[in-house]
């Protein structure tokens, strides 16, 4: 990574390298790019925090230091873990709801293709509407408990997973099913040790695309409506002009995502170490 | 995935020596809109425990011959007899080793020489598939390379995993498609030296395509020598060589230079045509 980083540098800015001043070197290790993304936030805070303002809009505006306070009385109160756990729970149930039932009917139609050209439009039509739109349908039909929002993701999380899923299996090299069959392997043997292993890397794709959107789509679901979870903190210090705790809400969630999309990356990089 | 027809079991019809027999078998393939003639309707029968090569120009149907035992492809014409019986579907009876090597790049080496075992056919042990596996990549000399991904080997390693894959289980019959010629001349007589012990040990039945006079000259009984598209059986020759067979000094021999002579001949005209051989 850091090779590569300073060959795109010196590509940019031919023979730059020897002009280098020592902070723009320390900027090619990972320590130092570390550091600097460190000592950027840590500007960044100062400057709210410090940043010369009125008493209104001071009001607006809040400071890093009540904001980490409020974060605070929120884990010492039981507060964060009570929304944390309800917009995790939610997102997970429809997560993992939506991919079975993807893998599960995706798998169905790469392998029956006549069937898939039957719903292809469906699928199509439905991958492309933003499923947010179907929130609140689902209040109504559901209620403005878990249930309407677990739908809402699962639904989301499925058209992302069966898509890829149908595309995995189509895409399997025909050789390696004839090959395996004249060993005598049967349908289902064949179906197991070569469609859908060929196909995890697609499935795993359409996962990982996935995860962001169960994420953004519990959020988005909890700020039209619900008593509970990190949406809602947000939604309820806003709507009480408590801008403070909003922001806290807010960060909480940075927080989330940063961690998620580190995950994944790291989940991402072990599953396809077989190809050369 | 086509339509898998069982395969017919212990009903031969013995009134035929042949194991596989081509009557009148041709192949047309539709290209777009036109018609293109691979294979015209060929005569052929290969003996059990027979060796045969079939040698020609490139895209002369000698892959189509194969494809049609293996039960891949439907004739257009004619029939395609595997023991006495007409072949409807992918023929089980038979190991496939294809010119592309169709080893499954997310197993290991040993895992993709293994996986015949693991199908309920031919359910093996565990400890006995191990080694089985091991034999069989001592026999190809790929030992050291249990662990290595398809990705990570050399085209003449994929190959003789390929081969090891095919030969573990040991089918009666063994259709081979140009399996050494990514290997180099050193590595390629070692592997006919086995493959000769081999099939002759375990009573193959053995069609063989290659480009490599030699080769053919080496191993086979007979030698089916076929002509530039659209393909048709030109001659066969009987290789009076007797068995076994020093792969590695047969070459030298008078009798190997006056069949190369022989085969060569027949097969210049077609080569000089201009075919891309």
């Amino acid at each position: 990574m850091a090779e590569q980083a300073g060959s795109v540098a010196s590509l940019a800015f031919p023979g730059s390298r020897s002009g280098e001043t020592p902070l723009a070197r320390a900027l090619t290790t990972p320590q130092g790019r570390i550091g600097a993304r460190i000592l950027l936030v840590a500007i960044l805070l100062l400057a709210w925090e410090f940043a010369p303002v009125g008493k209104g809009t001071g009001f607006w505006l809040s400071k890093p230091s009540l904001v980490a306070g409020t974060i605070w009385q929120w884990i010492l109160d039981g507060t964060l873990r009570v929304h944390l756990q309800a917009t995790l729970a939610v997102m997970a149930e429809g997560y993992v709801t939506g991919c079975l039932a993807g893998i599960g009917i995706g798998i169905v139609l790469g392998l029956v293709p006549r069937l898939h050209r039957v719903v292809s439009p469906f699928l199509a039509g439905f991958y492309a509407m933003p499923k947010i739109a179907l929130a609140p349908l689902f209040i109504i039909l559901l209620g403005v408990g878990d249930l309407s929002k677990v739908a809402l993701v699962a639904i989301t999380v499925f058209f992302l997973v069966v898509t890829n899923t149908i595309e995995g299996v189509r895409d399997v090299d025909r050789d390696l099913v004839r090959s395996l069959t004249l060993m005598g392997a049967t349908r289902v043997e064949v179906i197991r040790k070569v469609v859908v292993r060929s196909a995890l890397p697609w499935i795993f794709t359409g996962m990982r695309i996935a995860v962001r959107y169960a994420f953004t789509n519990t959020l988005l679901a909890e700020l039209i409506a619900a008593n509970r979870g990190l949406g809602f903190l947000i939604e309820f210090n806003s709507g009480n002009f408590n801008i403070t705790g909003a922001y806290a809400g807010i960060a909480v969630l940075v927080l989330c995502s940063v961690l998620l999309t580190e995950l994944l990356s790291r989940l991402e990089a072990r599953v396809s170490r077989w190809r050369g | 995935m086509d339509q898998i027809a069982p395969a017919p079991t212990q009903s031969r019809k013995r009134d035929d020596p042949a194991k596989i027999r081509l009557v009148g078998a041709g192949k047309t393939f539709q290209v777009r809109g036109t018609e293109l003639e691979a294979l015209k309707p060929v005569d052929l029968g290969v003996g059990g425990e027979e060796f045969v090569a079939l040698v020609g120009p490139s895209g002369c149907g000698k892959s189509t011959i194969l494809n049609l035992v293996a039960g891949l492809l439907a004739p257009s014409a004619g029939q395609v007899l595997y023991d006495g019986e007409p072949v409807t579907g992918p023929n089980r009876r038979v190991g496939y080793l294809t010119q592309k090597d169709t080893l499954l790049p997310w197993r290991s080496t040993a895992d993709n020489i293994r996986i015949s075992l693991e199908l309920k056919c031919r359910a093996t042990p565990r400890a006995e598939a191990t080694d089985r596996v091991a034999q069989m990549m001592e026999l190809v000399g790929l030992r050291g390379f249990e662990h290595h991904y398809p990705a990570e080997l050399s085209g003449g390693m994929r190959k003789r995993a390929a081969l090891a894959r095919t030969l573990i289980y040991e089918p009666e019959t063994l259709l081979m498609d140009e399996p050494f010629g990514a290997l180099d001349a050193q590595l390629k007589l070692l592997m006919l030296d086995q493959l000769q012990r081999l099939t002759r040990h375990r009573r193959m039945t053995v069609l063989f395509v290659t480009h490599d006079l030699g080769e053919a000259i080496t191993l086979a009984d007979r030698i089916v020598v076929v002509s530039a598209r659209p393909g048709r059986i030109r001659a066969v020759h009987e290789v009076r060589l007797p068995r076994p067979r020093d792969v590695f000094t047969i070459r030298f021999s008078e009798d190997f230079a006056r069949q190369h002579e022989r085969l060569w001949d027949e097969l210049k005209d077609d080569i000089i045509k201009g075919t891309d051989v």
